[in-house]
Formats: C-alpha cells, sequence, structure tokens
C-alpha cells in the first residue's frame, strides 16, 4: 500500500466514523492509525476512545495538575494510582495509613441520578479496596440545582435515593458530606464521592503488575459483562443536553450493592490469605475504560503487556461484541495479576467460600489473560486477536495545550469599597436577617439528607455526620487513633474567582478537620469544570489549580490524590461555576481530645478565633440582602496556620469544650448551630458581647455574618485559651458566655432559640418530607 | 460458651457486633452462609447481625429466613438456646415465625414493615427502653430499667400486626423494648418509623429469642455516645473514652444469661 492511498484509507475511516459514537478527533485517529501502521480494529478503536478520553487522559488537565504538591512528611503514597495514602499513625508496631481516593459522578447523575450516584459510590469503594485496604468511610459533596425547578428536584431526591441505596448496602459509614444548591447546576449536578480506607503499611497492595511476574494469571472478578456502562468514559467528556440525555442512559452502569458487600468481604479474604503466604499481587478496580483498560493499566505500569482471551471474560448476555466485552463499563469487577500457584486458592474463595455465582448470575472470579514479556496489549476473540497495541501508546494518551485566558475578579476599587463598608457599620444584628440566614438553601439543616444515609455500620464512628465540621471515626478497634473527614468548595466564590474560591476551599477544610481537633495532613481535590475547549472555562480551571497548590504549599497539606471533571455544561453553552471541591484528612493521635460543635455547658466562655473582615462577596449575608460584591475574603496563610495550630493545641491540653468553624452564613450561623445541637438536653443559650473586639472590628456585620473564616470555640478556662491564643499570636476575643435559657442575648436583642432551629430545619425537611430534625 | 455471629450475602454489621460479643467476655465467632450446617450445631448461641440480608427480596429478612443455616439456628431456639437478632437479623427472626412466636415456624405473624415516612432508610440516634417481658426472660431480666442508646438504621422497621396479633403481642408480654427519650418516655417524636405501639424490639414467650431494630452496638463504647455527661466526663482521658458503656449492656446480659446457664 503507498502512503498516499494509505491516507486516503484513513480519510475515508474518519468519514464513515460518526456512527461509532466515538468521541476521538480527526487528529487523534491519524495518529493511531500512523503508530499502528494500519487501521484499528473496532475493539481498538473503542479502547483509544476510553484511555484516550478526558475522564482516562486528563489531556487537557494534566500538565497543569503537576503544579500541586504531591509530597511531604505525611505521604505514604502520592497520586500515582487509584487511590493516595497519608500516615495515620503506629498502633502495637504497626505504621497505618490513610487511603482516600476522590472521584465524580456528574455526567451519569444528570441522566439517571439515583443509579449514577449510586455507582459513584461503588467505584470510588474499589479505588480504596484495591489498594489492600479496608473501606471504612465515605463523604459526598453535593451541588444540586434549584430545588424550584421539577427536573432538578427529580435529580436532588434521586441523587440521595441512590447514595443510600447503596452506601447503606454496603457497610461503609458515610461520615459527611456537603450541599450546595445554584442555579448554575440546574443542567449539571455535580455529584462527588470521596471514600477512605484503612491499610498497614507494610500490606499495601499495588494496582500494577509484581516485579517478575511475567506469565502470571490475570483474573477478573465480579459481575458479568454486559452492555449496561458501554461508553462511559467518553460520555462523561462531552457536554450535556436534554436530547442527549436519553441516548446516553446505555451508558450509565448499573449498580449491585448487594454483590458489591459480598465483593469486598471476599476480597478481604484474598487479602489475608496473600499476607499469610506472603505472595505480591497486583489488584485493580475496573472503572473508565472496563476490562481493557484495568488489565492495560496494570500490566503496563509495571512494564509489562498481556495476552487476554475475551472469551473467557463471564457475560452476562449472549453474542456480545468483543468491543463491549474489552471497553464496557459493566460495574462491580476488580481484577487481579496473581502467580498462578495462588489462582486455584483466589478463585476457591470467590466462587465457593463467598460463592459469588450464586450471589448474583453469571458473577464469579476467572481467569481471562496472561502478563508477558512484551510490552503490547493483545486481546484475542473467537481464534482472532481483536487488539494488538503498545501498552505505553495507549495508556500515555495524547496530551493537550489548550489555550486559556484567566479573568481577573471584578474587585471594586477600594475607595468605593472602602465608603460602602463605613455606611454599613450601621447594619446591626437583627432578627429578620439572623432568620433568612438560617432558612438560606446553603446554610439551613441537611439533617434531612445525611439521616438518610447510614453514618455508623462499622460501629467505628466517633462523630457522625451533622455533629461536628468533620466526620470522625476510630478505625481500628481498641487503638485511639483517629481520623477526621471534611468536604469543601464554595459555588458562589467560585462563580467570581475561581482561584480564590479554591484557596478558600483548601482553607475551609483543614479548619474542619482543626475544629474536631485533628491535624490535617492531606487533600484531595476533585475539580468540576466546564469545556476546556472554551479558553474561559480553561482558564477557571487553570486559576483553581493555582490557587490549590498555593494554599496546599502554604499549609503544608499535599494532594495525594484527585480527580478531573470538565465538560459539566449544557449544549445551550450554561457551564457550572467553577467548582474546586477539596476534601481534608485529619489524624488525632486521641479520641479522647476530639469534640463536636454542641454547646456543652452553661456558664462556660466562648471565643472568636480570627479577624473579621468586611469582605462579603460570595456571602450568604450579600446573598439575602441582594447585594453583589466581588469582594471575597482574603486570605493570610499565616494566621490560618497559627489558628490551627492553636486549636490543635487546645484540645491537646483539654481546654475546648465544642468548636465550629466560620463558614457559610458567618458566626451568627455557628452560634446558632452549636446551641441547637444542645438544646433539648441543655437549653443551651448565649449572653453575647462584642465589647472585646478593638473598634475597627466592632461592627455586627462583619462579625456576626462575614465568612472570613475563624473559629467560634467553647472552652473551660477563658483565661488559658486566651494565654494559648497569646503565644500564637492569634486574635481570639470573648464573644459570649453559655447560658441555659435557651435564648440568644445581645445588647437588647433576644432570639429564642428553639424558634430560630425551626427555621432553620424546615427549608429541606419539607423537601425531603422528613418528619424531625 | 461459644456464640456465632452469622453472616449471609448481605450482612453489613458483623465484625461490630463480634466485637461486642468479644468485649462481654464471650468466645464469639463469624459464621458465613457457606459453612457447614453440622459445624454451626455445636455453638451455645448465634446472633443475626445487621444489614441486607440476600438483598432483603421479596421482604427484608425473608429469603435469609430460608437459608439452611437458619434450620439449625431455628433448632436451636426451639432447644432454649439464646438467639438476638439486630435490626436485619430482626427482620429475619419475625420472618422465621420465633418471634413473638405466636404462630408456627416460617409463617411470620407480625414484621418490621417499611418505615412510615414513606420506606426511606433512616438512621437516628434512639434510646430504647426495656419493659415488661423481663419477668420471664433471664436474658431481659439481667438489664436495668434505664433506656439503652442505639441507632436505629433502617428502612423497614414498623412493626405491623393485625390488631388481634398486636393485642396478642402487648397482653403475652412480647414487647421486649420501646423508643423512647433519655427520660424513658415514649412519644410519637421520638418513635423513627411509626412502629405500632412504639416498638423497638419483641420477645418470644419463653424469652430466649430476641429482636431488636435498633443497633446497641453502635452506641455500645463511650466514643460512639451522644454529647452527655458520660462522654463529657471521658473527654481527656482515652481509656475511659474507648471503653464498653450504653448498648454494651444488651451484650453483657447476653453473656451473664448465657453464664447463667440459660438454654
Amino acid at each position: 500500500m503507498t502512503t498516499t492511498s494509505f491516507e486516503s484509507e484513513i480519510d475515508a475511516y474518519i468519514a464513515g466514523l460518526s456512527r461509532y459514537g466515538v468521541a476521538l478527533s480527526a487528529a487523534e485517529i491519524r495518529r493511531i492509525a500512523h503508530t499502528l501502521g494500519r487501521l484499528p480494529s473496532e475493539t481498538e478503536l473503542y479502547a483509544f476512545d476510553a484511555q484516550w478520553s478526558e475522564h482516562c487522559s486528563y489531556k487537557s488537565s494534566r500538565h497543569h495538575l503537576r503544579r500541586l504538591p504531591t509530597d511531604g512528611p505525611t505521604v505514604m503514597q502520592g497520586p500515582a494510582e487509584d487511590a493516595g495514602i497519608l500516615h495515620l499513625g503506629e498502633w502495637q508496631g504497626e505504621r497505618y495509613g490513610i487511603v482516600i481516593a476522590h472521584e465524580s459522578h456528574n455526567h451519569p447523575s444528570q441522566v439517571v441520578p439515583f443509579e449514577g450516584a449510586a455507582t459513584g459510590i461503588g467505584g470510588i469503594v474499589r479505588d480504596v479496596l484495591c489498594m489492600g485496604a479496608q473501606v471504612i468511610a465515605v463523604a459526598d459533596p453535593l451541588r444540586f440545582g434549584r430545588l424550584e425547578d421539577a427536573h432538578c428536584r427529580y435529580v436532588a431526591q434521586g441523587v440521595v435515593d441512590g447514595i443510600a441505596a447503596y452506601g447503606n448496602a454496603i457497610g461503609v459509614p458515610n461520615i459527611g458530606g456537603d450541599v450546595y444548591i445554584d442555579e448554575s447546576f440546574d443542567d449539571n449536578v455535580l455529584v462527588n464521592v470521596v471514600a477512605l480506607g484503612l491499610v498497614k503499611e507494610s500490606e499495601i497492595i499495588h494496582s500494577k503488575a509484581p516485579k517478575g511476574s511475567v506469565g502470571w494469571d490475570i483474573v477478573l472478578v465480579g459481575k458479568a459483562t454486559d452492555r449496561s456502562g458501554f461508553g462511559g468514559a467518553s460520555f462523561s467528556s462531552v457536554t450535556l443536553d436534554e436530547d442527549d440525555a436519553e441516548a446516553n442512559k446505555g451508558a450509565v452502569q448499573v449498580p449491585d450493592p448487594f454483590l458489591k458487600n459480598v465483593i469486598i468481604r471476599a476480597s478481604y479474604r484474598v487479602f489475608e490469605e496473600l499476607r499469610a503466604h506472603g505472595i505480591e499481587a497486583g489488584f485493580k478496580d475496573l472503572g473508565a475504560g472496563g476490562m481493557a483498560g484495568c488489565t492495560l493499566e496494570l500490566v503496563s505500569s509495571g512494564g509489562y503487556g498481556a495476552i487476554v482471551d475475551l472469551d473467557k471474560a463471564p457475560t452476562g448476555q449472549p453474542n456480545l461484541p468483543p468491543a463491549v466485552i474489552a471497553i464496557g463499563e459493566t460495574q462491580e469487577r476488580l481484577a487481579w495479576v496473581v502467580p498462578p500457584s495462588f489462582t486455584p486458592e483466589l478463585l476457591r474463595i470467590y466462587n465457593e467460600e463467598f460463592s459469588l455465582p450464586e450471589i448474583s448470575r453469571g458473577a464469579c472470579a476467572a481467569v481471562i489473560g496472561v502478563v508477558t514479556e512484551e510490552p503490547f496489549y493483545v486481546a484475542r476473540f473467537a481464534g482472532e486477536e481483536v487488539m494488538r497495541v503498545p501498552t505505553r501508546f495507549l495508556t500515555d494518551g495524547v496530551r493537550y495545550n489548550r489555550p486559556y485566558t484567566i479573568a481577573l475578579p471584578d474587585v471594586e476599587p477600594f475607595a468605593d469599597f472602602d465608603a460602602r463598608t463605613r455606611d454599613r457599620r450601621v447594619a446591626k444584628l437583627d432578627r429578620a436577617t439572623v432568620e433568612n440566614i438560617l432558612a438560606h438553601r446553603d446554610v439551613c439543616s441537611r439533617a434531612p439528607i445525611y439521616t438518610r444515609f447510614d453514618s455508623v455500620v462499622r460501629g467505628t464512628t466517633a462523630i457522625p455526620a451533622g455533629e461536628a465540621d468533620a466526620g470522625v471515626i476510630v478505625p481500628i478497634p481498641g487503638a485511639p487513633l483517629a481520623v477526621a473527614l471534611s468536604v469543601d468548595g464554595n459555588p458562589r466564590y467560585g462563580a467570581i474567582d475561581a482561584m480564590r474560591a479554591a484557596e478558600l476551599a483548601v482553607c475551609e477544610s483543614a479548619r474542619n478537620v482543626a475544629a474536631v481537633g485533628a491535624r490535617p495532613v492531606g487533600m484531595t481535590d476533585c475539580l468540576n469544570f466546564g469545556d476546556p475547549t472554551d479558553p474561559k472555562h480553561l482558564g477557571e480551571f487553570v486559576a483553581a489549580v493555582d490557587g490549590l497548590a498555593y494554599a496546599a504549599r502554604r499549609l503544608g497539606t499535599p494532594f495525594v490524590s484527585g480527580n478531573v471533571s470538565l465538560y459539566n455544561q449544557s449544549k445551550a453553552g450554561r457551564a457550572i461555576s467553577p467548582s474546586p471541591i477539596v476534601a481534608c484528612v485529619g489524624t488525632i493521635p486521641n479520641i479522647a481530645k476530639s469534640a463536636t460543635f454542641a454547646i456543652k455547658r452553661s456558664g462556660s466562655a466562648v471565643h472568636f478565633v480570627g479577624m473579621p473582615q468586611p469582605n462579603f462577596g460570595g456571602s450568604v449575608y450579600a446573598d439575602i440582602c441582594g447585594f453583589t460584591s466581588a469582594n471575597l475574603p482574603t486570605v493570610d496563610y499565616d494566621e490560618v496556620a497559627r489558628e490551627i495550630d492553636l486549636m490543635i493545641e487546645a484540645f491537646d491540653e483539654g481546654v475546648v469544650l465544642a468548636a465550629h468553624d466560620i463558614s457559610d452564613g458567618g458566626a451568627i450561623t455557628a452560634l446558632c448551630e452549636m446551641a441547637f445541637a444542645s438544646l433539648d438536653r441543655n437549653r443551651a443559650g448565649f449572653q453575647v458581647d462584642t465589647s472585646a473586639f478593638p473598634d475597627k472590628h466592632a461592627h455586627d456585620e462583619a462579625i456576626f455574618y462575614g465568612e472570613a473564616g475563624g473559629f467560634i470555640v467553647e472552652v473551660t478556662d477563658s483565661t488559658a485559651f486566651a494565654r494559648l491564643a497569646d503565644r500564637h499570636r492569634v486574635f481570639a476575643p470573648l464573644i459570649a458566655r453559655t447560658t441555659d435559657d435557651a435564648t440568644l442575648r445581645y445588647n437588647d436583642l433576644a432570639f429564642d432559640l428553639f424558634d430560630l432551629r425551626e427555621t432553620w430545619a424546615a427549608p429541606l425537611r419539607d423537601f425531603y418530607a422528613e418528619a424531625r430534625v | 460458651m461459644s456464640v456465632a455471629v452469622m453472616v449471609f450475602p448481605g450482612t453489613n454489621s458483623e465484625d461490630e457486633t463480634l466485637r461486642a460479643v468479644k468485649a462481654a467476655g464471650l468466645d464469639g465467632r463469624l459464621v458465613h452462609w457457606s459453612a457447614d450446617p453440622a459445624s454451626v450445631r455445636g455453638f451455645d448461641a448465634y446472633i443475626l447481625p445487621g444489614g441486607f440480608a440476600y438483598e432483603d427480596r421479596i421482604r427484608a429478612g425473608a429469603v435469609a429466613a430460608h437459608d439452611r443455616l437458619m434450620d439449625v439456628v431455628i433448632e436451636g431456639a426451639q432447644s432454649g438456646k439464646l438467639v438476638l437478632g439486630i435490626c436485619n437479623g430482626a427482620q429475619v427472626l419475625l420472618e422465621t415465625g420465633l418471634v413473638p412466636g405466636t404462630g408456627p415456624i416460617r409463617r411470620p405473624t407480625a414484621a418490621f414493615a417499611p418505615n412510615g415516612n414513606g420506606g426511606r432508610f433512616r438512621s437516628v440516634r434512639v434510646y430504647a427502653r426495656p419493659v415488661g417481658a423481663r419477668a420471664r426472660s433471664p436474658f431481659l431480666a439481667a438489664l436495668g430499667d434505664a433506656p439503652i442508646p442505639m441507632w436505629a438504621s433502617h428502612g423497614d422497621g414498623r412493626l405491623v400486626a393485625s390488631h388481634a396479633e398486636l393485642q396478642t403481642i402487648e397482653s403475652g408480654g412480647h414487647i421486649a423494648f420501646v423508643y423512647s427519650d433519655e427520660a424513658g418516655i415514649t412519644s410519637d417524636a421520638v418513635i423513627p418509623n411509626g412502629s405500632a405501639l412504639g416498638v423497638a424490639g419483641l420477645v418470644n414467650a419463653r424469652g430466649n429469642v430476641l429482636a431488636i431494630m435498633p443497633h446497641p452496638e453502635r452506641d455500645g463504647w463511650v466514643f460512639q455516645h451522644r454529647d452527655g455527661p458520660e462522654k463529657l466526663a471521658a473527654m481527656n482521658d482515652g481509656d475511659a473514652m474507648l471503653a464498653p458503656s450504653g448498648g454494651s449492656v444488651i451484650f453483657s446480659a447476653f453473656a451473664q444469661a448465657m453464664n447463667a446457664g440459660v438454654r
């Protein structure tokens, strides 16, 4: 064949591609054909489509992500594999790590909310499991469209139902998460999910074929392959509109938490056996890109190749084409690389001891291939070779350095800002404003959502969702070591300035774990943005990465894992608010040095930690007052770090009774929530007094409604706490004393806290038709 | 004294239940569904933990009640061995007919049906107060009067039965626990699921088979408690924070009854 005829053959192939529904560009197809020296087979075409999708290859984002700090003394493993690992502590001579992974399931959840959200949990749990870890917790950051809209309501309810149905059944506690409601999510719901695992450092399993594994078996475990989830990876990398939604439903996977429950437990048994016999193995979850994508990455990261027989993969439907078996994203599957001597035991555990074939039709563990020296991924089907591709070519994919523009936020000139601030000094705390804040969609009680999730299964939960700023678990029975997890990312900030929003998300998540006495040790991020081929949206992404990177460096909290979700945009062009969402892991050496945010006693001193700022950009206060401002809170990293150090030391010294971070809705929200949690038991109330604030900060607006961060802290001993604050050079004036009359009093104001609690509890309770707080 | 903690496909609370059993000084072991029934007969007592056994197909607990290992459990219950079902385990026990035990085996006379909120799963802190049935059950007699803190975490916990059966349950002393507040007062506000008569747990006539919907093992250590004097006192004291407490009395009463030779 002459070059010209090959070129025209490629052109003809590209022209006929529309019927395959792949997202590969013409240039990408040409590159594939030139490297292979031939046109790709149908199976290869879909394999490239999946592996080179934005979802799998991070082709527009990867070089930006390199700016994130990923290393530090707390890091056991950085972002190389499905999940990162942070150091928890030592117990009985073993070093323990906390595995963390963070994913999005935005596109599927928009199309079929229940299944989309459920399979999001399913996928993240496998990412953690395949590190050899026990899965110990999950948390969901959710971003819903306006609940006044019928379709948004359907999505918001389906997502919560899906998370409940899946997460509750597999037996992993859901210890946190957050919910924001914003019109920018009307066409694109965000369903992120974070999972934590526990692993001894000596027992980490890697997602790669071990050294010297040529000739080892590749074993596929789980649900029988079917047509569900075919095309999922590339589906996640396109923009959505209503017409596509129906057509895309086939790309969404079908969840089976019942089977997953059993696979998790069977895999724990396999871990035990591997450890007992000192056998090394590779283990990886099947996610985007299906069986070929998973086994390809397993062998490729070990520097090997594979020969896989697609006929040997258990199938749940007859006559599946090889491309579906290779690339389809049927849920509840994992792949092992094990020495042949261990294979019979592996098969026995899954197929007999845990009887997978009896749990779900066609489910089992089956040998499907072998690791090879030659770095090619070869797949055979019905006696024919349907795939032969250099592994690195397929895994490394393509890179794009797309153009972007970073718009500077529209900050008010200082003179205007100052004048307006001066005018507003007269705005005092008042009942109507407080009620409006507490009833605001981003402040009101989330109990109707989190009580749908099991936050206490496994019996290790010390602080479940809703009782503090972070969920806390005690993962090793008998050991005092504890882990705190918080997720953050405010879309109202993102809409104003993606970079500052990212910085504030890092600071708030770090503060949230410090509010339960935990030291922030590391983070993950899920970067949810619009179309990266639009320079404006890519600019928002780049700015957010810069913000995350800078903040994480300054606070010493590396990013050990993460995820990018682009194309969160309807074809009408409506993109989501830039949404860098951050999860922070904190560690507590002794669970007895932690606390919920509920007020504990009457007569305690309550301090305000931090510096109030009159910057109301993106605040709940601005939203309810109906003014716009682009002035987001500013960040003084030294101050943030000192505040966190103060909190941890104060917990350690036993001075803290309760702490709540100041964020959405400001300090007044924090105070109210601390009282609400303690109303029934203690009739907690406050006598508030701002006279300890120096004059320049002594205006109600900044103190009570500002969202610049900091903490409200109930302490055992005001003098001791003030002394600690001085030592850390932190501004921490007394703001209140606790009372027992269920009333918040300030000057001549007196708010009944039972009434305010009802205002705060009602909005979502009514939406989710729940009966109680 | 050996206790089998039964694991069916879909069970999810076996590890923490086993920990609670061991903390009560018992020799607890997990027994999987694939175990040989003969090897399961030797246990002195059985506990059915929470979860979604067999995916709760048909009805919560319905399929597990027909598992071949349940033949062994039913046999043991009939011979007087102690059997405790928690949450999904309680649903299974009602499906076996062992509890309340007013009808034949595997012909349930009552059920824990979908919650009154439209069958939605709900996970909330509750108190379960031991009530009247204690006289004939040494297991229950070992409990005090105080409401016991637990978690209700279920979608199907609302006791339903015919009017006549509910009367039998009440007059026959089959109510083992009712939901209450911390002071022991029952009102609609503290019943998390609309359960008839506020029932949180039922017991058979002989007093050896107990079904409770809320989870004592999820509030069985000080660190799991809600804020209150006991947790506050344990602040800054690691050993106190990790000590058994609250819901753990269910397991210590179970151990006490076993050691007293109740069969």
